[in-house]
Order: C-alpha cells, then structure tokens, then sequence
C-alpha cells in the first residue's frame, strides 16, 4: 500500500513546476497551491491514479483574490489533500473539473451562482440553489456584496 | 363562541412547515407527539395535507425560495387557520436577521396567532404556547 511520504514526494517530482507551495497542516491534512492552469492535470492524476475521491470545492472571497480549494481524500491512508488555486478577483476564470469527474457540476454551479466564478468548460452552469427572483450578476458571498432588496426588514420590530 | 370555533378548538389539526430551520425545532415538535408528553391526547396531531389542517406550524427562517411556498400554503388552508411561529427563527430569523437569503420575517408574510420562542423551545413550551392559543381563541 502506498504510504504517506511516497505520495506527497511523487507529486513534488512530477509536479515540480506547477506546484508553488506545499503546507503540511497535519498528518491528515496537506494544502498544496497550485496556479489555475495546473488544476486539471494535476486532479486528474489524483482522482484516476492515485485513486483518491473528490470530497467538495469551497469558495472563498479573501480580500486579495477569489480562492478555491479542491479537496480530495485518500482513504486508504486517510490523508486529505486541498488544492489551493487563487483567482483573479475582477476576472475570475477557471477550467472545470467535470472533465475529470462528474461529481464536481453541482458545486461549481453554486460556486458559479454564489461567488461568480465562471468555469470554463462546464456543461450545464445554470443557477442551483438561489431563487428566481434574484438578480443576475449579484453574488451574495463576495465581500462587496449590497443588499439589492428595497423590501428587505433587518431589524426585530423592538425599540 | 360559535360553533365553528368550538369545532375548531376541540381537536387542533396541524399542519408542520419547516421554511429553513436546522431540524431542531421539528424535532421538539415531534417530541411532543411522541409518548412522553402524547400532544394527541388532546386531539391534536400532525396531518399530512394543509387542507386538512387547523393549524400552519411553521419553523425556520423563512428564505427567499420556502417564503413563497409559505404563502401559498397559507392561501390553500381553510379557513379559520392558526399560524404557530416555533423557535427564534421562525419569530425574528434569529442569527440569520442579516442573511442575504432571509429578508422578511414571518409574521410580515402571513398573520402570526401564537409565538413560541426558544432556541429550540422546550416541548413543554410549546404545549404551553398551544394552551394560550386555544385560550386566546376562546377569547379569555
């Protein structure tokens, strides 16, 4: 069985270039950031070869970049391995995972609907969870989000 | 009272929403109906349908999507029909007050008999809060 060690240093050698920071939180958790373009390769081989399984993406609005993390589990070993990748905030662009597997669609789209990162490559990048109502190109997560509802009550009705 | 009221206030149909809550509430609610404190022994029980309900029991915060689905249940319900608000959520929407996703509380979307507050309220403070709803009723 694969250990530990022998995964992180294979993916330091065949990842060399892309790979710009490795934080080796604990010995089950490692942060690996990667820039936006080696996102495919480099999950591809962890999810096909390494036989990991794609547990979730989380966006974040960091006031410096839109960040996401792919997160992937290797159970066997029980270590899991986030991808860090850092967006442009003005532009945020990424390729999508569901080339890689299928179980990414639903949460790019609602990374698509909450933080408004478009992914390029997604086969079906309709609203998921947000109702009808809500106006397009408003993304309630980001950190300068405005309340666009005029209707909206924000406070208890006490004095 | 009248006789619809009477019939009304006998045995208390309800009708449980949950608009967006964490499932604590629902479980005090259920709580109630279980044998420890057996809510039917006073005619009241859940029903599966808003038309054949007395009473719309409403947890949660009430997002922007169930807000909707709120109303219209209301609308369907025959009435007279008792709105219960159950939790802090359903009262104020809590801690969710600045959500995007919640702007309106309950009681400006739908007229609000009875308040039963708590974080999740206690099964004997519902009971209570269904006591003084009937009471209220009643007019006394």
């Amino acid at each position: 069985m694969i250990k530990r060690k022998e995964v992180l240093a294979d993916l330091q050698t065949r990842f060399k270039k892309e790979i710009t920071d490795i934080f080796d939180k604990s010995p089950h958790r490692v942060y690996i950031d990667i820039p936006p373009s080696a996102l495919v390769p480099m999950s591809r081989y962890i999810f096909q070869d390494l036989g990991a399984r794609f547990n979730i993406a989380s966006g974040v609005d960091t006031r410096s970049h839109i960040e996401i993390l792919y997160h992937f589990t290797i159970e066997d070993i029980n270590l899991l391995i986030s991808l860090r990748v850092r967006l442009n905030r003005q532009k945020p662009v990424i390729a999508s995972l569901t080339t890689v597997c299928e179980a990414a669609n639903w949460i790019e789209r609602e990374i698509h609907e909450l933080l408004g990162v478009d992914f390029t490559g997604h086969p079906d990048l309709r609203r998921l969870l947000l109702s009808d109502q809500w106006p397009d190109k408003v993304y309630p997560l980001r950190r300068d989000y405005k309340e666009w509802d005029k209707g909206a009550v924000r406070d208890r009705g006490v004095k | 009272m009248g006789i619809t009221t009477k019939a009304l206030l006998k045995s208390l149909w309800v009708f449980h929403l949950s608009t967006g809550s964490c499932n604590n509430c629902d479980i005090e609610v259920l709580d109630c109906l279980t044998p420890r404190f057996d809510v039917e022994r006073f005619g009241i029980k859940l029903v599966g349908s808003i038309r054949h309900a007395d009473v719309l029991l409403v947890t949660g915060s009430c997002n922007r999507k169930s807000a909707e689905r709120l109303v219209k249940l209301y609308k369907e319900a025959p009435q007279p029909c008792l709105v219960v608000a159950i939790g802090e959520c359903s009262l104020s929407r809590g801690i969710f007050i600045p959500s995007y996703n919640c702007p309106r509380p309950l009681d400006k979307l739908v007229p609000v008999s009875a308040y039963i507050p708590g974080c999740p309220p206690k099964p004997e403070a519902i009971i209570s809060g269904i006591v003084k709803l009937i009471q209220k009723v009643k007019g006394k």
